[in-house]
């Protein structure tokens, strides 16, 4: 007997660490969250729960079902990577309620000037503007006139045809009068004396026979002239003003491919040739002139 | 005889608790098996991303769409831009946009070079995030998805002070960590994170690591790309194609 009353405290040992174990199991059982350890070391739930939201940007497709002609139009058009949802919000309850849940149609140029708005950071190769300076450009008077004016949203790079007849040179003009549409009227008779193709050598013979003979002879002659009507230059629209046009194909830049004409870093190239304070102000036009044409009635130079 | 007696009960209690603490360790390993809801298998991905810093410009479209599609409160974000300008002493200037912010203006001065860095959680394969977390609700998935419990989650900020890309907030009305999931519900049905789906000049792109016919693995054999802050040891999965050396 004394024998086993010298295991009596061993016994108590046991009750205590008993007790303590189902303690133990029992705050794991009520702390631990059933699916805890279900995958790792956190909520296997917690998984499901993340998998649970509804996706709420469809995409093009989603769109597809009933605007189908804009999709198409839009596909075609420099702006297809553009999803519809960038522009107009996320899809999903109004393409599940229809029109009741109306969807957003942004109006101001502030939605092109996300993306367009010039800015140095920006990759040289993403046509950017300064809104002011394009509208004096193609002349356009009020400060509050949306791009959507002239540029079809969804088609931004086709003008609106109304105001393109509107701003026409006169010679494109006169085409218009009969041809209202892209293509010709078949049932219409070609008027006598009706030129077969209205080159611009038509009617400037001078500048063109001197443009074949000079550097930039493959480039047409619509890429710098547009055929619109601005106040400055009374129908004739020239671009050389801005030497950023000059920069559309000549900027240097990642993007560029070996057929690519020559790249120069702008403004860094007018001052590495600046002799003075009035070269500072010089665009490319008045040195380079010689690598485009004459003008008619300023000799070589302008 | 008397001491192999005595010596019996504590090789019974050895042995007790031996099996007892078994029992216990038993209990606690994680069951290994795969996510077993239908069509998706996470075993079978391994999603990573790249951003072409040579083709963002800076539009905010990622960071609109990601608000939208994850309901992202004011004042938080889960993705941004960075702009860098480093003029010609080689001094560089970075101001960022958020996506309840104005979108990025300009900036009078000369600068030399340019660019936008889109941020957003790196999904690291060695996340900081979920080792320091005390309560095992900063977690990553099967398929490489850092994620967070928010049942789980009691907000104390270790994980946000803890991640080197600063991608993580506290939600200001539940009160825990937030961060990007990369839309872990979009992906795993088959679709592409929102802002992927938003960016109009492809300059963020998703794709499955495991997959070596996918676009993003890839472009990764393809293009020299760089690693957000790679001495911390994260093993991020976001690739910075074309990043420049000023970027951290």
């Amino acid at each position: 007997m004394p024998l086993k009353a010298s295991y009596r405290h061993t016994y108590r040992l046991f009750i205590i660490i008993g007790v303590l174990a189902g303690a133990g199991l029992l705050a794991r059982y009520l702390l631990v969250p059933s699916s805890f350890g279900q995958y790792g070391a956190y909520r296997g739930g917690a998984v499901e729960a993340a998998r649970r939201g509804e996706p709420l940007h469809l995409g093009q497709q989603g769109c597809t079902e009933c605007h189908e002609e804009k999709v198409k139009l839009h596909a075609k058009d420099a702006h297809h990577r553009v999803q519809c949802e960038v522009c107009h919000g996320p899809g999903r309850r109004h393409a599940a309620e229809g029109t009741a849940a109306s969807i957003d149609k942004p109006r101001g140029k502030q939605v092109c000037l996300t993306c367009h708005q010039l800015l140095s950071a920006r990759p040289g190769a993403f046509p950017q503007i300064e809104w002011r300076e394009h509208f004096r450009f193609v002349g356009v008077k009020s400060d509050n006139t949306p791009c959507t004016r002239c540029h079809e949203p969804h088609e931004p790079l086709y003008m609106d045809r109304d105001v393109r007849t509107a701003r026409l040179h006169p010679l494109v003009q006169r085409c218009r009068d009969c041809h209202a549409g892209r293509t010709r009227d078949p049932s219409t008779p070609q008027p006598a004396g009706h030129p077969a193709i209205f080159e611009c050598s038509y009617c400037h013979s001078k500048i063109t026979k001197d443009f074949a003979k000079r550097p930039h002879h493959k480039v047409r002659c619509s890429t710098c002239h547009l055929f619109f009507k601005e106040s400055e230059f009374a129908g004739r629209i020239i671009r050389d003003a801005d030497p950023r046009f000059c920069l559309l194909c000549h900027r240097a830049g990642d993007f560029r491919s070996d057929k690519a004409p020559p790249g120069i870093e702008w403004p860094a190239h007018r001052q590495e040739v600046a002799e003075g304070p009035e070269d500072a102000k010089k665009r490319c036009i008045d040195c380079h002139r010689d690598r485009i044409h004459i003008v008619p009635g300023k000799g070589d130079r302008p | 005889m008397t001491r192999s007696r005595r010596e019996m009960p504590r090789r019974e209690l050895l042995r007790l608790l031996a099996g007892g603490s078994g029992l216990l360790l038993v209990s606690c390993v994680p069951e290994a098996g795969a996510d077993s809801r239908k069509g998706y298998d996470w075993s079978r991905h391994y999603w990573g991303y790249a951003v072409d810093t040579t083709r963002c410009i800076g539009c905010g479209a990622c960071m609109r769409a990601c608000r939208a599609e994850n309901s992202v409160p004011h004042g938080v974000y889960r993705t941004w831009i960075e702009r860098y300008r480093v003029d010609a002493r080689g001094k560089v200037a970075v101001d960022a946009a958020r996506p309840d912010g104005p979108s990025f203006g300009v900036v009078p001065g000369e600068v030399v070079k340019a660019f936008f860095v889109p941020k957003l959680c790196n999904h690291c394969e060695r996340s900081v995030c979920t080792q320091v977390c005390p309560v095992g609700a900063s977690y990553a998935t099967k398929d490489g998805v850092v994620l967070v419990d928010e049942e789980r989650c009691i907000g104390c900020g270790y994980c946000v002070q803890a991640c080197p890309y600063g991608s993580r907030f506290i939600h200001p009305t539940l009160h825990v960590a937030s961060k990007c999931t990369l839309c872990y519900h979009r992906i795993t049905p088959g679709l592409q994170p929102a802002c992927v789906l938003a960016c109009p000049v492809e300059a963020r792109l998703f794709g499955d690591l495991k997959d070596p016919k996918s676009r993003l693995t890839t472009i990764l054999r393809q293009r020299r790309y760089r690693l957000l802050r790679p001495e911390m040891g994260t093993h991020p999965k976001c690739y910075y194609i074309g990043l420049d050396a000023e970027v951290v």
